[in-house]
Formats: C-alpha cells, structure tokens, sequence
C-alpha cells in the first residue's frame, strides 16, 4: 500500500513538469500581455510602457521567463509575483482558499445527499413514475447551464421581493463577526450556490448509482443472499454499499470540477471564490497568477484521483495494490 | 491690557482664517433638512487591485481612493469647474509661471496635520516618479521639463513652471496628496519603484491616512471595501453640517452587470450607473411604483467613450490610402451615416449627437459652430460626392469601381464587444451598400483590433476614446503625430516619438499648432479660440467621424436624498453630499 503511494505521488512530479509546460505554451499564445491593455490609455506614455514590461521582465523571452517561474518553485516556493496585484500570487490564491473550499465542498456534499438515495430509488423502482420524475430533474440540472440556472434562481427570487440577491451574505453581514443572525444569514443564501454548483453533476451521479444499483440487485450474489433466507433489508443493504464502490472512483474528478468548472456561475452569483479571480487574471493576462491555478487544479485533480484509489482499496477487498 | 486683549483678537481671528472650512455649493445640497449617518451601499466592477493611486493603473483602484484623497484642487463634481481644495487659495504670477498655493489648515484623519511636507513629498516620490506605475509624469511636464515644486512656507508651496501651462488645476485636480508622515520611512530611496509596493491590497487600514471624505475601514477579499466618515474633513454644508452626511460608504464587489442590476432592485445598492439596455426595465419598474428613481442626464463624463469612424491614412494598400486621404470621400461617408437611426435603434433614443469630441455640456470648450457643419445623413448627398470622385458602377453589379475600373472595397475593423459597436457597423454598411460600396465587417477580439489599430494594420476601423473636460489631457489622441493618433501613423516617428511634419496634411499641421498654443496659454479665452479652431477643423476635415455619444444614466434609491437633476440635464451627487432619508 505505502510502496504504491510514494509510486503514484513520484509520477505527480514529471506530471506536473509537462502540464506545467503544456499550460505555459497555451497562455504564451494567448495574443498580447499585461501591458497590451494599457497601450489605448492615453494617460500611459509608450515610455512608461516599455519601463512597465522590462520591470515585469515581459521583455525576456518566454523560455527563460518559464525557467525563471520553475526555478523560483523549486527553490523558493515562490509562485511568482501577480503583475496586476503586485503580490506574490501563492499570498492571493491562498487568501481565497477558504470559501472556494466551502462552497466546493458543500456542492459536493449536496450532490452526493440527493445523487445516491435517488439513484437508489430509481433503480428499486425501475421504469416507474418516480424513477421518470427523478430523472427528469436530474437531466434539467445536467442541461441548464449552471449561470443559467443562477440567473433564473436569482430573478424569481427577486420577483418574490427578495431583500438580498447574489453572494453568500447579505451586505451587513459581509464581514461582520460570527453570529448567529449572520448563519441564519448564510442560510438563506448558500443554498443557491449550492443547486446551481450541485445540479450540474447531479444527473451524472444518480444515473451512475442507478446503474449500480442495477447490476448488483441482478447479480448471483444477491440472488444468493436471498436463497440463503436474508430479509428483504438486509439484501438491500448489502446491495446498496456494493453499488457505492465505483462511485468513489467518480468522487476523485468532482473536485476540480467544482473548483474550475462553476466560474462563470461563481461570476453570476457573486461568489468570493477563486474562479472569477482567475477568469479576470486570464482577461487581464496575468500569466503566473493563471499559471499558478491551473497548477493547483492539476495537482488537486491528481490528488483527488489519488484519495479515489486508496478509499477504494480500503472499501472493496477485491481490489489489490500491487 | 488693551494690547493684550488686541493680540488675543488678531490670534483668534487668524485661527479662524485659517480654520475656515470649505461651504460645500447649493448646488450637491438642495435639501435643507439632511439626515446625518447610515451606510451608502455602491458597487465596485471589480477587485481593487491597490490601494495606492500612484502605484496602479485600476479603475476600481481609482475609485475607492477617490473617496479617501483629494488633491490641492478639485473639479466640481457636476459642472467639473476647478475649485479650492486642500490649497485654500493660489495666486498666478503675473509671467503665468509661478503659482503659489496656501494650504488649508487641514488635519489628516489620524490627526497629523497636513504640510507643505506632504506636497512636496507626493510630487517627488509619486506624481513625479517615472516609475511609479501610475504617475502622473507627463502631466506636469512642460516642454521637456519638469514643473518644479518648491516649499515656502509650512503652509505654503510655490509651483515653478517651464512655460505657461493652461491645462495645469485640470491636472492639478487629479493629483492627490499623500501623508508623508505615514510613507516616507516605507520607502526605499535606492530603489523609487519601491513606491508600488506600498499600500497594495493587503495593507492594514489603520496605515492608510485620508485627506478626503472618508477612511478605508475595511477590505473584504472580492466581497466589499468599507469606508467610514473621515471626522477630520474639511468641508461644511451651508447650513454648517459637517459632511459628509452618511457615516460609512460600503462598495460591494459585483462583477457581472445583471447582477449589480438586480442588487440594485433589491434595494442592495442605493446608486449605480445603468447601461442602456437596463434603462428601459428599470424606468418601466420605476413607473410602476418602484422603490427608485433613474435619471436621463445630459453626459458629462468622459465614459463611455463615444465611438468614431476612422480611415486609415498609411493604409496597406495604396489605392485606398489615396482615397482615404481625400477629404470629400470622408464627407461623403459622413453624409452616408445614419446618426439619428443609430440613437434610435442601438441606443434606444439614449444618446445625444456628441461633439467632436468635446461634449456639448462641455461649456467651457464646446464650439456650437460644428452643429453647423456635421454633415446630416443623406444618401443622395454621398452618391453624388462619389459621382464626382469618379467612383462609379462601370460594369453594372450595383456595386461602384474606382475610376481606373478596378472593384472598390474595404474591410471595417471592430471590436466584437460591446454588441453597439456591431450595430453600428452593421446599419452604417447597409446604408453604404445602398449607394454601391462595399464594405466586408472584420469583427474581432478587443485585444486583437487593439493591437491591429496600435500597428497601423487595418483599411477603416470602428473605435471609441473618451471626452475630457479640457481638450489638452486628450492631446495624446487629437494631435497629429502623437502615440494615440492611430489613423495617421506616418505622422510620428516610431523611433524617437517625435512627430514628421512633411508627412501632416496643412490642415492637420494647424491642429498641431493649436494643441501647442492652446497648452501654453493660460487665458481662458484665448485658449477657447484655439480649441475652437480644432473642432471646427475636426468637423470639416473628418480626421475621423464621431457618431454619438451615451447619455449618463443613473439610478438611485429614493430613500437616498440630495440626488437631483437640474434644468440644463445635469445630475449631481456626490458621496459626501447625499444622505439616507
């Protein structure tokens, strides 16, 4: 098992090397950079323009400006500096952490909540009226497109005379100290980020677990549970956590799909997440601060599929590390 | 005793001379029963990426330390006349060469006073500092040379200048001191661009002394800056309040426009600018009976830029750079663009035929003359300017030839966003095809069309720069061979920037001379003259055609008092002004 880990995490190294060089090419082609915005202002002289690039070190080819980026993370740690911030870009992506983490997470939550009793429903109840039902509300949550369901979440609250729209607070609360008005307050927001960030994935889960569900109630072994005289409940309870075995293998790519996959949405609802943050950084050209994200959605994706493996090795005792 | 009692009276007296504050104008306080405190909630498009105006080029930036700074002027904020700010009073040399300010006795919100000190130290490590990212170099460089600032007194500085320079208060108005008392031992004075790293967005706000109406409280991470009242500011309400009214100023941190929108409606935000194509929805919801006012007012701002049509003069291919050059093709292709259409069905009827570029509020430059001259649509008109050029349908496709025979056409270059632009150069090359010419629609990225018009590498292009008070902080742009006049480049050298004559047409070798005569001169009127001249000289010659510009459309709470709109269509409001009812 342990010989297995530090074999997965070695491979993460020369991993990381070539998305990292994969990632470098594709924002070096990007058009223009930082200063390319500036050159219509009429208040920025071309001089200062020039000054602002050789400081920024823009004038340096990019093989030696990604060598220069490699060598301060292997070396320093240092992730570089962020050209619109002027701050090192591990400081700002850090001081987003937080909330990106709870609200991925508590979509995550959300979505496994809901995904596997009604994935367990619709398969005990096959081709019936509430199995059509659940998945009907699950494909609607597949097709929407997540800013989309934002914004008609967000107008039919406002059509309902809501006092607060978007964010996860309402302005007072933004900031104040931990209270319990200031939950109650989170409360009546967060559930909306948490459909639309939730919903997309929803259907993908609960068709995964019906399909489970499916195979392993028409499977030998549950026919034999039965000839042996189990109860009905028992059967289902065995069937059930055979079923949720090859979910926790799709539970390792939720993560990074819920960190870069909802920013447009994140936009639409005014999240302090680091999704817009990065959606600007790329508008604004802001290479190693972009650079720097797609790193860590890289490396939380490896991770991920990492913790995936180990939990299920520890669930199922059919699957061997070797 | 008497002498005693004389020298208690004359110190008392100047105490008061010198505690004078500033009566704010009727004008941004009609109400006579303003209620002090509560919280002003605005948006913000966007992070500040600083807090340092000078170490920045973010607009957000730029609005949030607009409420914590001011200058030694400022610009009224509706009729954008320059006024006393931190300098009580100045006084011009008689050669227009000297001015020398008298301080406010102002006090910076944490108590220290404000000297000849800090104006000094603001002009020597920041305005004047070429690498400060936002410097304001340029600005206060006459001629080559630098204006020098010069300490007379604790409460007095002199400004040196090279030459008389009659864009200075405008400038002047942009140019906010700074605490030295609080930055110079942060500064690394081996290395002048340590001035960036100062007050960056993870500064503690007690480090950051304001001289304005309000202090930087708090910053929450892409969520919202706080600002309280600053209780050392400077100015009173006629009826002796001190302002500003409201206690705290939240900026809320929205970045997408519909949401902003629908903050808005919730009752989230209590001021915000509305695009046009909000306009409608909130004006119908307002009708209704809803819980805000919008307002259609005369523009006054230099944003959004109005958009303009330009030829390009150094075009990639000869034939066109002939034709670009001639002055009646640009008249015949103003005659061909449908100005009044375009208010109508792009804007909405929310726009008002601009100037060129100097906005019609504008009344301290605006020349009515060019009414005169703008060229009104009329197709026939067109036609018949071609005709005589000798641009005709020789082979009969409906489509006109150069008078050699050869297939004339163009490519109009464009940004793919805002959708206006799009519409624009959709109706303006109908109503051209409608008089048989062709012109092929390049719509691109912005970041594209930026750098293809910043080479030179486009036929004819849709673009837009902004309006500014005085004519002379766009010179930049309106001069022939400076960086910015994108449609005649040959008029510049690229190498030493400095501009070719013999490659300016005589009418564009005029414009250059206004622009210089009209920096040095420091008579307003004088000044009128010169600026004057260039718009008419613009509105013959069509160096490019503007084809409108978006009126200010605003929207605020009702609960929100002190926001009005007066006859000539201005509307003023200003933080420090307005209260919550």
């Amino acid at each position: 098992m342990w010989s297995f880990i530090v074999r997965r995490l070695l491979i993460m190294i020369p991993m990381m090397f070539f998305i990292s060089v994969i990632c470098f090419v594709i924002t070096e082609l990007q058009p223009g950079d930082f200063v390319s915005q500036y050159l219509d202002n009429p208040r920025i002289s071309p001089a200062q323009i020039e000054l602002l690039r050789k400081n920024l070190g823009l004038d340096e080819p990019a093989h030696v400006r990604y060598w220069n980026w490699i060598k301060g993370i292997v070396t320093r740690g240092d992730f570089g500096y962020s050209f619109a911030f002027q701050r090192p870009v591990g400081e700002l992506i850090w001081e987003r952490m937080g909330w990106t983490i709870f609200i991925a997470l508590g979509a995550i939550v959300f979505q496994w909540i809901l995904a596997v009793p009604m994935g367990i429903y619709s398969a005990l109840h096959p081709y019936s009226f509430g199995d059509y039902t659940l998945t009907v509300i699950g494909f609607i949550g597949v097709s929407i497109p997540d800013f989309f369901m934002a914004l008609i979440l967000m107008y039919l609250m406002l059509q309902m005379g809501a006092a607060s729209v978007g964010g996860l607070f309402s302005p007072q609360f933004v900031g104040a100290p931990f209270s319990l008005a200031k939950f109650v307050d989170l409360l009546k927001h967060i559930w909306v980020p948490l459909i639309v960030v939730g919903m997309s994935g929803l259907a993908g889960l609960m068709r995964v677990m019906r399909g489970n569900m499916l195979d392993v109630i028409s499977s030998p072994f549950v026919t034999s549970l039965r000839a042996h005289g189990l109860d009905e409940k028992t059967v289902k309870k065995h069937a059930i956590k055979n079923a949720l075995n090859p979910m926790v293998s799709i539970a390792g790519t939720e993560l990074p799909n819920v960190f870069s996959g909802t920013i447009i949405a994140a936009i639409v609802l005014n999240l302090p997440t680091m999704g817009p943050f990065f959606y600007n950084a790329l508008l604004n050209h802001d290479q190693y601060l972009v650079m720097t994200f797609l790193m860590f959605i890289a490396i939380i994706t490896q991770i991920g599929n990492l913790l995936a493996d180990i939990a299920l090795a520890i669930l199922d005792p059919r699957i061997r590390m070797s | 005793m008497r002498r005693i009692f004389l020298l208690i009276l004359a110190v008392l007296f100047t105490a008061m001379l010198m505690a004078a504050p500033f009566v704010e104008d009727t004008l941004l306080t009609p109400d006579p029963n303003p209620k002090m405190g509560g919280t002003l909630y605005l948006a913000l498009t966007g992070s500040p990426q600083s807090f340092n105006f000078y170490g920045t080029l973010d607009n957000n930036a730029y609005t949030v330390v607009g409420q914590m700074l001011t200058g030694l002027v400022e610009a009224h904020p509706v009729t954008s006349a320059i006024r006393p700010a931190l300098a009580e009073s100045w006084v011009v040399s008689e050669n227009n060469k000297e001015v020398t300010f008298h301080l406010r006795d102002v006090k910076w919100s944490d108590g220290v006073p404000l000297t000849a000190d800090d104006v000094i130290f603001t002009f020597k490590y920041f305005i004047m500092n070429p690498v400060a990212r936002g410097n304001s170099v340029d600005r206060f460089t006459i001629e080559a040379q630098p204006i020098e600032w010069v300490k007379v007194d604790d409460s007095t500085v002199k400004a040196i200048l090279p030459a008389p320079y009659a864009a200075f208060f405008t400038v002047l108005s942009h140019a906010y001191i700074y605490p030295s008392h609080a930055l110079e031992d942060k500064i690394d004075k081996d290395r002048p661009d340590s001035v960036n790293d100062l007050w960056l967005t993870n500064t503690p706000p007690s480090e950051i002394p304001a001289n304005g109406p309000f202090v930087l409280s708090e910053y929450i991470i892409d969520q919202k800056v706080v600002m309280t009242k600053n209780p050392n500011y400077w100015k009173v309400d006629s009826h002796g309040n001190k302002l500003p009214y409201v206690d705290k100023v939240e900026y809320i941190i929205v970045s997408d426009a519909q949401v902003r929108l629908a903050k808005f409606m919730a009752g989230e935000l209590d001021y915000m600018a509305v695009s046009g194509n909000d306009f409608p929805i909130l004006k119908e919801r307002e009708l209704a009976g809803g819980p805000f006012r919008v307002f259609l007012a005369e523009p006054t701002q230099p944003t959004p830029s109005p958009i303009h049509i330009a030829f390009n003069f150094d075009a990639e291919n000869p034939k066109l750079r002939e034709v670009f050059k001639t002055t009646e093709f640009r008249q015949a292709m103003e005659y061909a663009l449908d100005r009044e259409r375009i208010i109508d069905e792009v804007y909405n009827g929310l726009a008002v035929l601009g100037g060129v570029p100097v906005l019609p509020s504008n009344k301290a430059f605006y020349n009515p003359k060019i009414e005169e001259i703008r060229r009104p649509f009329n197709l026939a008109e067109a036609a018949r300017l071609l005709d005589e050029l000798g641009f005709k349908d020789v082979n009969g496709d409906g489509l006109r030839e150069y008078p050699d025979g050869s297939k004339f056409e163009f490519v109009l270059t464009l940004q793919s966003s805002p959708q206006e632009y799009q519409d624009i150069a959709y109706i303006y090359s109908q109503d051209l095809l409608s008089i048989g010419i062709k012109v092929n629609l390049q719509i691109l990225d912005s970041s594209l069309t930026g750098q293809m018009f910043g080479a030179g590498s486009f036929e004819a292009g849709l673009r837009a720069f902004g309006n500014q008070p005085d004519p002379q902080l766009r010179k930049a742009i309106w001069q022939p061979g400076t960086q910015l006049y994108y449609w005649h480049r040959t008029t510049r050298d690229p190498e030493t920037n400095l501009p070719i004559f013999e490659n300016m047409l005589d009418w564009e070798k005029r414009v250059y001379e206004l622009f210089e005569l009209g920096q040095v001169a420091m008579d307003h009127a004088v000044r009128k003259t010169f600026y004057d001249e260039w718009q008419e000289i613009y509105a013959e010659y069509l160096p490019v055609i503007f084809v409108c510009k978006g009126m200010n459309l605003y929207a605020a709470n009702k609960s929100l008092g002190n926001v009005e709109q007066n006859e000539e269509g201005l509307l003023s409001y200003a933080s420090w002004t307005v209260f919550k009812k």
